[in-house]
């Protein structure tokens, strides 16, 4: 495949092995996420998830295997990183009393894509404001980033990858501490962002029940690709009902980590 | 003292240099703080006396170094240093601490067989490691003053790229930030303003003027644009009453300062607990668990 050759492509992984220390965690991994599409990534924990992600965001260059491209270019060269934004796992592990307030985090957001020397102009003022207001933290702005809980700190780096209106996010567990109620605005969000604004959308979850009733794809993912298609089909296999007696108990168990 | 210091040249100049540093230490503070690399600002300073001690050897065997400022020689061990250390952070990935006690024990046991060498151990010596007011010159005023000007202006431009990583590594490398070079600039800035700030405070107590003033300004700061208000507002007043209090009383000002800063930590630290403020303590998740 020739470079930019299918710009409708998001993200193509083609035959990617990887290991930490002789272990394998992935094994043949290849796939196309499409532009547009609202994808979720599940599996049980330890299925390779996260290790996946950040291969893909070139995180990991250890990679012992296999090709991955990111908008038609390959990931060595790829150098838009602010097409994309994303919220880790960990986004919460961060140094709990870092003096930052809530607008001074999301701000860095827009670091990537501003030049050396370059400070905060309005309009950029302006997109903070209009982030921290989709995830609902606009009233805590001026808030040390350490005082907040653990669920609006995940919002607070929701709207960190919002600021520079990527146009591929990538969201390892975001509702990991999110309340019930939350989840469900969260997911409207995310349905918002995908349809109205265009935004493709990689969601890893162990929330199968919730999830398959918003997305679009689902990957499955243990060590290898065990389904890859679209929602409708995934509800429809067997994998869908042996993952969610599964992962029903996963959750839990996550649940009770984080707490 | 204010006759004192219209009289004395060198006492302008003193105050010129403590001015500086009273500013620019505490700023790199900031981040040396928030991202636990105390012990680094400890051995770039012990590389500092390591060159000194070279350049001391050096003079006594090629009158060229006689024309060269000392600090010049510290500076340049402390910036190796500083790539060192970075380089073997990297090589030693998962012991990054590792690398601090290597180069500080290196540093110092090489600086010990310069001094010996150069039959160092005397005055002088004493004034490089609890700083000194007496005799700063004109020269020390435009090294300090130029090294300023660097710094400053490359914590302008890469103000952002060092904030995020500080705060975030991996999502800083993601949005597109060069985590390498940033670092390396960074350390490399630390090195330079240690070498400074020696003259006056010291060796072995710069650290503690770019640590205590960020100490004492985490309690107070609500963001990270005032914590270097506080911290250089905390800074400057420890280095010019410490100064002050050194001439007075004939002391080294390395002490003086940075007793000063520390009185001015557990001052504000009792009144804070005194008007039932919280009193902050920074930690990171992964200690807290
Ligand atoms: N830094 C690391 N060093 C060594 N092994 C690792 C490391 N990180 C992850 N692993 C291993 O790789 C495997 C996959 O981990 P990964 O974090 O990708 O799983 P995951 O699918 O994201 O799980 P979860 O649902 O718990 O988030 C696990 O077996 C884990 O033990
Ligand atoms: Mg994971």
């Amino acid at each position: 495949m020739k470079e930019n050759d299918c710009i409708d492509e998001v993200v193509r992984v083609k035959d990617v092995f990887f290991q930490y220390h002789g272990q394998p965690v992935l094994e043949n991994i290849a796939f196309v996420i499409k532009k547009g599409s609202f994808t979720g990534l599940v599996g049980p924990n330890g299925s390779g998830k996260s290790t996946l992600i950040k291969l893909i965001l070139g995180l990991l260059n250890r990679r012992e295997r296999g090709e991955i491209y990111l908008f038609g270019t390959p990931l060595e060269k790829f150098k838009q990183w602010s097409k994309i934004g994303y919220v880790s796992q960990k986004a919460n592990s961060f140094n709990s009393g870092f003096p930052a307030t809530v607008f001074e985090v999301v701000a860095m957001g827009l670091y990537g894509k501003m030049g050396l020397f370059r400070f905060l102009r309005k309009g950029e003022k302006e997109k903070i404001d209009e982030a921290l207001n989709t995830v609902g933290m606009l009233p805590f702005k001026k808030r040390p980033i350490g005082e907040l809980s653990g669920g609006q700190q995940q919002r607070v780096f929701i709207a960190r990858a919002l600021v520079s209106e990527p146009e591929f996010l990538i969201l390892d567990e975001p509702t990991v501490g999110v309340d019930a109620a939350s989840v469900k605005k969260f997911y409207q969000l995310l349905l918002k962002l995908n349809q109205e604004k265009n935004i493709t959308l990689l969601l890893v979850t162990h929330d199968i029940g919730v999830m398959t009733r918003y997305v679009t794809d689902v990957l499955c993912l243990n060590k290898t690709l065990h389904f890859h298609g679209t929602a409708q089909d995934f509800e429809t296999s067997d994998l869908s009902s042996v993952y969610k007696h599964d992962v029903q108990l996963v959750t839990h168990e996550h649940g009770g980590f984080h707490t | 003292m204010i006759e004192a210091l219209l009289k004395y040249e060198f006492l302008q100049h003193a105050f010129l240099v403590g001015g500086l540093i009273g500013f620019l230490a505490p700023m790199l503070g900031v981040f040396i703080v928030v991202r636990k690399l105390s012990l680094i600002a400890d051995t770039l300073s012990h590389l500092t006396l390591t060159g000194i001690a070279c350049h001391l050897f050096l003079t006594q065997h090629f009158s060229f170094f006689l024309q060269l400022h000392p600090l010049w020689m510290g500076m340049s061990f402390s910036v190796i240093g500083a790539v060192l250390l970075e380089k073997l952070r990297h090589i030693f990935h998962s012991f990054k601490e590792f690398a601090i006690p290597v180069v500080l024990s290196s540093g110092i046991g090489l600086g010990v067989v310069f001094l010996s060498l150069a039959d160092g151990f005397n005055n002088d010596l004493f004034q490089y490691l609890f700083g000194s007011m007496i005799a700063v010159t004109k020269e020390d005023v435009w090294t300090v003053f130029f090294v300023t000007v660097i710094v400053m202006g490359l914590l302008m431009l890469f103000y952002k790229e060092i904030l995020f990583l500080s705060f975030d590594e991996e999502q800083a490398r993601v949005s597109g930030i060069r985590s390498n070079f940033s670092q390396l600039l960074f350390i490399v800035m630390t090195a330079l303003v240690i070498s400074i700030s020696m003259r006056i405070v010291g060796i072995l107590l710069v650290s503690s003027l770019m640590i205590l003033p960020v100490a004492t300004a985490l309690q107070f700061a609500r963001s990270f644009k005032q914590m270097f208000a506080y911290a250089i507002i905390f800074g400057e007043l420890a280095v010019v009453f410490g100064m002050w209090a050194a001439f007075s009383f004939h002391i080294a000002p390395g002490g003086t300062i940075v007793v000063l800063s520390l009185l001015l930590f557990i001052v504000l630290l009792s009144g804070r607990k005194l008007l039932g403020l919280p009193v902050r303590v920074y930690r990171s998740k992964k200690e807290e668990m």
